[in-house]
């Protein structure tokens, strides 16, 4: 699999577009080969390999924007498809601001995104890997009886884009991953929890062993949780559910909904929005980063963009027409069809996690969370949670079956610590941290 | 389009190293999509997904290929690629398969934007701009999106069956902001399902705009929800996300016969209260979760999950209904050609029952009234499920009082149904425009329910005195 291929293959779909009466163009191709492995027991429940090749395709007219996404790469399908897309333009209202970026670029640091270990790797050693986490799960604790399946994935791909303004570049990428998620019973109680690791390179994967412990002891160390009372309290987010509240501040922080109304910081830039800890980094150029990339999804260069510098909201993450529109410069965050994160994280503290919930005298620690509704205009955040009531500083006894909830000013203004256990498995990732004050509701 | 012989071929050749069944999916999908923000028409965008995937299934096992480079040799490749996973299997003879065409009853017509002048969809989303910012002057953002596809798949198995079907899916959304000085809140309504664009002449573009822009009022003017145990009232139609999660998913036959649900080896057992019936249905016209076939060429049906309390059955695929020792039940799914088939629902209900609305409101001291919900999930081993209130209300002394501001609710399955003291004799489906995620695979879901009383449940407010 080489970039050429892909280049080329975007490089006809602009002369397509150009031939059928695009003023401008751009075109992305995607080619990727996948492996999955699935092991259940001694069982492999799933073997999965398969090549797929996708295109994506904008074009303008009069300030009018179209797009395509095809899996047809025949050349009368895809001759069609892009004829049909140029006069499906004609629909759409003209802005002075769609269009393609005014600078490009593609520069040749080296972001570490490929492991030329992945491709080479037996199919046979993969599926291995699969069945090992099988055993390691099992052997963690007596009470892992069963499991939903472990899993052993990668992928090794090439991602090119080309405009009809002349850029036209591409690189390679791979990534890997490997998780398990173990059953326990005790008594009639059954838990189930997944834990997994992904990285781009083998060798930055959390090892399997590492990946089975912490999966198992989600699932046993929550045996005999019970509902904690209502009340406002102290709550650590563990380094997952911390992650998926920094997913959720992203959408406020992406231009797109800042633009359409759905964003709670709107206009609000410059203003002290969080505690002194709160420093934010949008970075597509973090060393072998999941969400790392020369240029983004329009080939405009990725580059660190400080969104939130000692509490102080600095910055929104745009793309191209965003950018426009809200009068800024695109920060190199553009998917392609919108604004997507790079590597956007909250920097890390001085203090692990076990110090954390030391300092800790009463509090909750939450492991695990469950639902997604997040009121983007409001700014209200509400989740289903499990985890640990903290008394003393030590966990005290395991809860579930309650929610945490807030306004994510006050979430945001009351992160009084924040851990070193900040670790880039993700494009959206951050330490553990503690919010002085959430609302606990349970019994 | 796809050649008969060709996919024979295919099949005959994803069993050259044995395996109990294998099946060749076939997919030719196409969406037309349309956005519009600050009232006027932002994007229009045209799709086309089309490709093949291939599976061999042993035992528990299945081996999986897709490709969408569709020439004899990626295709071969493909077919090869799945065959491997019988390659340590004990191996039977492969004779070659004939394939014969089957034609199913049909749910929907096969219509598709092809033959409909674009302007419509266009109007259709000026006309919801207008008449959100006509409803209240507070209104000061209008997204709406709509998009019409069509799905064409051509399911080839080594029974030798040959099934087509195309499968409509329109869908139509608004949302809504409304701002005053202080506060801003949003509200969204979406409808359509397996039909044409002429069902947005019975529910307009105008209506589902004007109920977006009340919603987004509603909840300006919201309170904080609060937290801590209450009664709770779950809305007609829209309720039904509360079964597909607090039940729904526990019944899927993956889990069950894995083990790994808490429902697993309860058939026959009472899982709730005994007011509850819940349905299963592949068969409701338009909906947007009926199938005249699923995903492995079996034709959709009625199912009775939960008849008085009483767990009846699983929900089934082929490769665990024949582990079970079942039949499928119609309900393999799968995104796209690109995912292996799983258990899935496709329109989950429960049938009405007796009381009325202001019965169950009079006998509520003091609660949530969940009117509308913007989804929900659940964790399958112990059942606790959460889903989320887009519209709901203070119930004090058998009225309501406020609405509130969007909360979480959280439940255990079992327990939560069998707390259920009411049903309503107002049973309906929801507006037609969710979407399930199982597995990292969406599908296009439908739900529906009367309304139903809880005696308790934990409410997950801000609000503790």
């Amino acid at each position: 699999m080489n970039e050429s291929a892909a280049i080329e293959l975007a490089s006809e779909a602009l002369a397509l577009a150009r031939a059928a009466g695009a003023e401008s163009a751009e075109a992305s191709v995607s080619i990727a080969r996948r492996f999955h492995a699935e092991a259940r027991a001694d069982v492999v429940a799933r073997l999965e390999g398969s090549t797929g090749k996708s295109l994506f395709l904008r074009v303008f007219r009069d300030g009018r924007k179209s797009t395509l996404s095809t899996s047809d790469l025949t050349s009368d399908g895809l001759r069609e498809a892009v004829a049909h897309t140029v006069a499906h333009a004609d629909l759409v209202a003209s802005d002075e601001y769609a269009g393609l970026p005014d600078a490009h670029s593609a520069d040749d640091a080296d972001l570490r995104l490929c492991d030329a270990r992945i491709a080479q790797r037996d199919g046979a050693d993969k599926v291995e890997e699969a069945l090992d986490l099988e055993r390691l799960i099992r052997a963690a604790d007596p009470r892992v009886t069963n499991s939903s399946g472990s899993h052993y994935t990668d992928a090794v791909g090439v991602t090119a884009l080309a405009n009809s303004s002349g850029f036209a570049a591409g690189y390679g990428w791979t990534r890997a991953g490997r998780s398990t998620g173990p059953v326990a019973l005790d008594g009639d109680v059954k838990r189930i929890a997944q834990y997994g690791t992904a990285a781009r390179h083998l060798g930055d994967l959390e090892a399997s062993g590492a990946v089975a412990e912490t999966a198992v002891r989600r699932a046993v160390d929550l045996f005999g949780a019970r509902k904690p009372p209502t009340m406002r309290v102290p709550v650590i987010l563990e380094r997952d559910v911390a992650a998926s509240l920094l997913e959720d501040l992203f959408a406020a922080i992406s231009a797109a909904n800042v633009a359409t109304g759905n964003s709670w910081l709107s206009g609000r830039i410059g203003n002290r929005i969080g505690s002194e800890l709160v420093n934010v980094v949008d970075d597509g150029r973090v060393s072998a980063g999941l969400g790392s990339s020369p240029f983004d999804g329009e080939g405009v260069p990725t580059r660190r963009t400080p969104v939130f510098e000692r509490g102080v909201l600095h910055s929104f993450l745009y793309d191209t027409y965003y950018a426009r529109k809200l009068g800024a410069t695109s920060t190199g965050n553009s998917t392609g069809g919108g604004i997507g994160p790079t590597n956007f994280y909250l920097e890390a503290g001085a203090i692990s996690l076990d110090e954390l919930i030391a300092a800790t005298p009463l509090g909750v620690l939450v492991m695990d969370t469950i639902g997604f509704a997040t009121e983007h205009a409001s700014g209200t955040y509400s989740r289903g949670a499990r985890g640990f009531f903290i008394e003393g500083g030590e966990l005290a006894y395991p809860i579930d079956e309650f929610t945490i909830a807030g306004q994510y000013t006050d979430m945001l203004a009351g992160i009084d610590a924040v851990a070193k256990d900040l670790r880039f498995d993700g494009p959206v990732v951050s330490p553990s941290f503690r919010v002085a004050e959430m609302t606990v509701s349970g019994n | 389009m796809f050649d008969e012989a060709l996919l024979a071929r295919l099949v005959t050749r994803a069993l050259r190293h044995g395996g109990d069944f294998a099946d060749v999916f076939c997919e030719r999908r196409r969406t037309l999509s349309y956005r519009l923000q600050d009232g006027r028409i932002h994007d229009a965008s045209y799709g086309v997904t089309l490709g093949i995937g291939i599976r061999v299934v042993v035992g528990e096992s299945a081996g999986y290929a897709c490709s969408d480079d569709l020439s004899d040799a990626a295709l071969t490749e493909a077919a090869d690629a799945a065959s491997l996973v019988a390659r340590s299997a004990p191996g039977g003879t492969v004779q070659s398969v004939n394939l014969s065409f089957e034609r199913v009853a049909s749910f929907y017509d096969g219509v598709f934007g092809d033959g409909v002048d674009a302007g419509r969809y266009v109007a259709m989303l000026a006309a919801a701009d207008s008449a959100a910012r006509r409803y209240d002057s507070r209104v000061v953002a209008v997204n709406a999106h709509l998009s019409d596809e069509v799905q064409e798949v051509w399911i080839a198995t080594s029974e030798g069956r040959l099934v087509h079907d195309c499968r409509p899916l329109i869908t139509f959304g608004v949302q809504a902001v409304a701002t005053d000085k202080k506060e801003r809140g949003s509200g969204y309504v979406g409808d359509g399902g397996r039909t044409s664009i002429a069902f947005f002449d019975r529910e307009t573009p105008e209506a589902l705009a004007e109920e977006a822009a009340r919603i987004a009022t509603v909840n300006l003017e919201a309170v904080p929800a609060p937290a801590g145990e209450m009664e709770m009232i779950v809305g007609a139609g829209g309720g039904g996300v509360l079964l597909h999660e607090a039940v729904g998913h526990g019944l899927e036959s993956d889990f069950n016969r894995r083990g790994t649900s808490l429902y697993s080896g309860r058939v026959g057992e009472r899982v709730a209260s005994e007011l509850v019936t819940i349905f299963d249905d592949g068969n409701l016209e338009e909906e947007r979760g009926s199938l005249n076939v699923d995903d492995e060429g079996v034709p959709g049906q009625h199912k009775i999950l939960v008849e008085n309390g009483v767990l009846l059955g699983y929900m089934q695929d082929r490769l665990n209904a024949r582990l079970m020792g079942v039949e499928s039940t119609g309900s393999g799914r799968r995104q796209s050609f690109r995912f292996v088939p799983q258990p899935r629902m496709c329109n989950t209900y429960m049938p009405s029952g007796d009381s009325s609305f202001d019965e169950i409101l009079a006998s509520t001291q003091r609660g949530i009234y969940a009117k509308s919900f913007a989804g929900g999930q659940v964790e399958i081993a112990k059942g606790d499920f959460v889903f989320m209130v887009g519209e709901g209300y203070l119930v004090e002394g058998g009225k309501i009082t406020a609405p509130v501001r969007n909360a979480t609710i959280i439940g255990n399955g079992p327990e939560a149904m069998m707390k259920v003291t009411a049903v309503g004799n107002d049973g309906r489906l929801a507006r037609r425009h969710y979407t399930c995620g199982k597995g990292g695979q969406y599908v296009p879901v439908g739900v529906g329910m009367p309304t139903v009383k809880i005696a308790s449940i934990t409410v997950g407010g801000t609000q503790h005195e």
